[in-house]
């Protein structure tokens, strides 16, 4: 009897950024809902979405925000970025401007989050290989130079799509437990909540044994 | 469709992060002396940063389908406090594995596999490394001790480090409902769409041996039937009457009746015991064909004794298990003695009924698909003596006495046994005979006859092939009796079963998100037509709550911003809440006060515990010579609307000739006051239309040849606006300060003017003063003194930086005025 997910330990805080149309809010709605928004309108504002994942047994909740890509609202969308323990970092194979832009997006991210803080590059709408216009191979040695964990997706088809969120999840938790990411800390992004039920649990079956040493 | 080895080892490996990294696993483990003989558990070998953990595993299937089947039973570190030994165990193919850590002590009954030799190498291998590790190398695992699933015995290993909680302020919009009960429920409601029937055999079996040791063999009882049964129940009674039995609840008749049941089993097929359940001399025990054994789960049993004391000479055991997604429920009973204890014994099969807990879902015995409830009931038949009974029998007029029949009778009135079937019985009494003999007693007491052993069944699916009893077996007073089943059981089809599952899952978090609030706001932009100075807008945006709970909304502040919106903007309401499906009409106003290009500003309405909308607000701005400095309208010759756009950002950039020694507006307001109003009581005391305010500015602001529009009052407080609002004060904010305390003496206060202020500024000062000068000459028409024009000027000749809406009259302002009211002012024109 594990806990049920609603019982998560974790509260995670994630971003999405990048730039207009790179397929952010679709990323968001394939990881919570499993569908794909063929005509997605632009996100004014920002979005929030929550799916409960379970990383090294533990539940997790993560918080997603998806911010507005457009440029005129990049001063606002900064002030999203603080307690982020997750930031998912999105360009589009196709569109060339967006992955030039990328540099901008981990600077705003690097300035405005903590050191601890998880970048994940996402190369998206890799379902449109035939208008492929950044490689694979660039992108990747993008992401180690900079030390940002990488996947090509597509919020079309759902490719890689889970794994990118959950990959960020156990980064995330992998650094709570070496001990790098300060719990206490109000930015960490990440809340620790007790698991209620699980003590319950505990008591039934002691509650039990007792009575099958009895019999 | 059974997984590899290779792919549990992966969905153990999903359980932990990826830097823990599972070395080994072992399938097929047990708990021994658990309370099942389940081989539930996977044993997982476990690495992380060279320190190395054993988890034993429970999986709520028999083959794990995604690591959610996994919960962690145990954790037990391999440090210097691990050692481990193995013991032969049950046959052949058994070992049993002891793991010691300090003083715990935990035994796992692993059946040996082609993987168990690469499992115990690693396992060996870890505790080796281990003896040069810090036991406090286990941080890692503490996380672990927390979700252990603890249904076994053993205390924690490790004391639990409780791990810091931060308050959750930030989610909203959370349901309390407890998600995996729910997901249960509707996976039971969904049930059909990836199951399907199955019928499979089941020989259930009851017989009271009478306290017999168990001499012959069981096959003519157990393998009655052509084909092996997939699953047995077979239920015993009495099985040991001595004392020993009744006080201490240990017998070794157990082990003995037990092995002879086995043996008796079908020839044809394998089975494995699921469970053996026993109370003093009633004993239970559930076997299933070998190729079924591994979709066997959630086995419990529980035992409760009735009559005297409810010691357990009477009662029943029970024993419950799923069978792929169909929970069966197995009850042995022995109920009271006696003809003329039928009551005791309804009462006996209620307390049975009611009280058995198997403290897990589901808890009791009504809670299953499938129920057969076997035993030695003990009901007899009532109104008939002995040889009535055996005529009755000779007759073969089982029917009649059928009807008399206590449990019939009982059940007929529904006094037990309610809602369960039994089939017909075409066997005669199984009680009671002589030992060794097919003859009813014929001892003193010469019991009449009676169907005392039966089995009954509820649920759905259940199929009644045979109902018999076996007279060949005579050892005892009583008959064995048989029945057997073919029962429908759903089978779950895995492709089909993830699908649902995932569909549910996906439901279910959807419906998380769907109680997020949920609003829209009709548009996402606003856009002011020309915006004026003073001339208040109105836009509207519709916030309607297009969710399911009450949207709370705010328009927060952005980074580094003191307010949610820029000071041109009034939001009302800025805060509020919303019903599902109803509007709130907000308000936006804008109140140009300074000189700005365009209005832009991008308002963030925030809901409580869901979405940001970002609101952009646009307008483009009306120029005017009001709110500009001194410095740029002497520099303008014509109304500020006729420059052109080079024209007037070369003014406004203070480049260009200076035309006049006081701005032109502030030189045609005095003059039209000088000409018209000194005579006007209560000049700036007016409140004139704000219609006859905009006329006056945009006369300024555009030129006409008429007169100036409005009254003397109107232009009066015209000018005291055009003063107000100039981008700087007349005596500039660093200034003041300097002023106030030089305001006792006026020869200070002149010498500031004269050093200090610019000459546009200072000319301006003082032709206001010397305008105000000629009022108060007028002071009985128009009702001024010198006190309070200074009182009135000073405020706005050294306005604050802040705008106050209502301006406290400053003395030290009001004397420095006071001082150019009163004393004459040509020598000051020119510096010394
Ligand atoms: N073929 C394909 N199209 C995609 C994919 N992801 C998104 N799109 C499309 O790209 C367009 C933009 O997607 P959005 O998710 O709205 O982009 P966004 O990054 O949220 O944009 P902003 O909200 O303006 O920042 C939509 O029309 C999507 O249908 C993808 O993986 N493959
Ligand atoms: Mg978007």
């Amino acid at each position: 009897m594990s806990a049920g997910p609603y019982n998560y330990s974790y509260i995670f805080k994630y971003i999405i950024i990048g730039d207009m149309g790179v397929g952010k809010s679709c990323l968001l709605h394939q990881f919570t809902e499993k569908k794909f928004m063929a005509d997605c309108p632009h996100t004014i504002g920002v979005e929030f979405g929550t799916r409960i994942i379970e990383v090294s047994g533990q539940k997790i909740k993560l918080q997603i925000w998806d911010t507005a890509g457009q440029e005129r609202f990049r001063a606002v969308t900064r002030s999203y970025y603080r307690g982020a323990a997750g930031a998912l970092m999105v360009y589009d194979i196709t569109r060339r401007s967006t992955y030039n832009h990328l540099s901008s997006w981990l600077t705003d991210t690097r300035n405005l989050t903590n050191p601890s803080t998880v970048i994940f590059l996402i190369g998206n709408k890799c379902d449109l290989e035939a208008q492929r216009d950044v490689t694979y191979e660039e992108a990747s040695k993008f992401a180690e130079e900079n030390g940002l964990l990488f996947v090509e997706a597509s919020a079309k088809t759902g490719d890689n799509v889970e794994e990118a969120f959950l990959e960020t999840a156990k980064k995330i938790y992998q650094s709570i437990q070496d001990g790098r990411l300060d719990l206490n800390a109000a930015e960490s992004g990440v809340q620790h909540k007790p698991s209620q039920p699980g003590r319950n649990n505990l008591s039934n079956d002691q509650q039990a044994n007792k009575d099958n040493c009895a019999c | 469709m059974l997984a590899s080895h290779q792919d549990v080892f992966n969905i153990v490996q999903a359980k932990f992060l990826a830097a823990e990294v599972v070395k080994s696993i072992h399938l097929n483990v047990s708990v021994v002396d658990g309370p099942s003989i389940n081989s539930d558990r996977i044993l997982a070998l476990v690495e992380y940063n060279k320190s190395c953990a054993l988890f034993v595993l429970i999986s709520s299937r028999s083959q794990p389908i995604s690591f959610s089947d996994l919960s962690i039973e145990t954790v037990i570190p391999i440090d210097p406090n691990f050692s481990c030994e193995t013991e032969p165990g049950a046959g052949q193919h058994y070992v049993i594995l002891i793991i010691k850590y300090k003083q715990s002590r935990f035994q796992y009954n692993i059946e040996i596999g082609k993987d168990s030799c690469n499992f115990a190498a690693e396992l060996i291998k870890s505790k080796e490394g281990s003896s040069n590790t810090n036991p406090n190398n286990n941080t890692w695992l503490e996380k672990y001790f927390g979700t252990m699933n603890n249904s076994n015995r053993n205390s924690d290993p490790v004391d639990q480090g409780e791990l810091v909680v931060i308050r959750d302020g930030m989610v909203q919009g959370q349901t309390a409902i407890n998600r995996e009960s729910m997901l249960k429920y509707q996976l039971k409601l969904k049930e059909p769409e990836f199951t399907q029937k199955q019928e499979f055999s089941i020989f259930v079996g009851t017989w009271n041996v009478n306290g017999q040791p168990p001499t012959v063999s069981l096959r003519s009882w157990l393998s009655w039937d052509e084909n092996p049964p997939d699953v047995y129940a077979v239920g015993l009674q009495e099985i040991d009457l001595s004392k020993e039995a009744f006080f201490f609840n240990d017998t070794p008749r157990e082990a003995e009746w037990q092995k002879f049941v086995m043996d008796g089993l079908h020839p044809n097929a394998k089975y494995r015991l699921v469970a053996l359940a026993r109370l003093v001399g009633i004993q239970l025990a559930v076997m299933v064909n070998n190729q079924h054994y591994r979709y066997v789960k959630n086995v419990s049993f529980d035992t409760r004794g009735t009559g005297l004391l409810g010691m357990g000479n009477k009662g029943g055991v029970a024993v419950r298990l799923e069978l792929h997604n169909t929970s069966l429920c197995f009850v042995n009973c022995h109920l009271a003695a006696h003809v003329e204890e039928f009551e005791r014994r309804n009462q006996d099969y209620k307390d049975i009924d009611t009280r058995i807990n198997f403290r897990k879902s589901p808890h009791e015995i009504k809670d299953h698909d499938q129920i057969y409830w076997l035993g030695d009931l003990n009901y007899r038949i009532t109104d008939l003596n002995t040889s009535q009974v055996k005529t009755l029998l000779q007759r073969s007029e089982m029917n009649t006495l059928l009807k008399v029949d206590q449990l019939n009778q009982q059940k007929e009135r529904g006094r037990v046994l309610v809602n369960y079937i039994e089939g017909d019985i075409t066997f005669p009494p199984t009680y009671k005979f002589d030992l060794n003999s097919d003859t009813y007693d014929t001892s003193e007491k010469a019991r009449p006859p009676a169907w005392t052993d039966r089995i009954l069944w509820r649920g759905r699916g259940i199929h009644q092939v045979s109902y018999r009893s076996h007279m060949d077996i005579k050892m005892s007073d009583h008959k064995p009796v048989s029945s057997l089943f073919m029962s429908e059981i759903s089978v779950v089809d895995p492709s089909k079963y993830r699908k649902v599952h995932e569909d549910l899952l996906k439901k279910m978090d959807k419906h998380e998100n769907e109680f997020l609030p949920q609003v829209t706001v009709d548009q996402a932009e606003v856009t002011f037509e020309l915006v004026k100075f003073r001339e208040p807008q109105f836009k509207e945006i519709i916030i309607a709550n297009t969710g399911v709970v009450p949207a709370e909304f705010e328009f927060i502040k952005k980074l580094d911003e003191s307010s949610y919106c820029k000071d041109w903007l009034t939001i009302m309401p800025f805060c509020g809440s919303i019903n599902p499906g109803e509007k709130c009409d907000v308000k936006l106003e804008v109140n140009l006060e300074t000189d700005l290009e365009t209005l832009y500003d991008i308002l963030v309405l925030h809901l409580k515990g869901g979405k940001d909308m970002f609101i952009t607000v646009n307008g483009h701005c009306q120029k005017s010579c009001i709110t500009q400095t001194l410095s740029s309208l002497v520099r303008i010759q014509v109304p500020i609307m006729h420059l052109s756009k080079e024209e007037l950002a070369s003014a406004l950039n203070n480049q260009g000739p200076i035309y006049y020694s006081v701005p032109r507006e502030l030189w045609l307001l005095v003059d039209h006051l000088y000409r018209h109003g000194l005579r006007t009581r209560d000049l700036f005391e007016s409140c004139a239309l704000h219609e006859e305010l905009i006329r006056i500015r945009d006369w300024l602001d555009f030129g006409s040849k008429d007169q100036i529009p409005g009254t003397p009052q109107a232009v009066a407080e015209t000018f005291l606006l055009f003063l107000s609002y100039t981008k700087e004060p007349i005596i500039p904010f660093d200034l003041q300060d300097s002023c106030v305390a030089a305001a006792n003496n006026f020869e200070n206060c002149r010498q500031l003017i004269l050093q200090k202020l610019n000459d546009i500024h200072r000319t301006a000062f003082l032709y206001i003063c010397m305008f105000l000068q000629e009022l108060l000459k007028y002071s009985n028409d128009n009702g001024y003194d010198a006190k309070t024009v200074a009182s009135l000027f000073g405020d706005i000749l050294l306005r604050d930086p802040i705008r106050n809406s209502k301006p406290q009259a400053s003395r030290g302002k009001t004397n420095f005025v006071y001082n150019f009211l009163m004393n004459d002012l040509s020598s000051s024109l020119i510096p010394k």
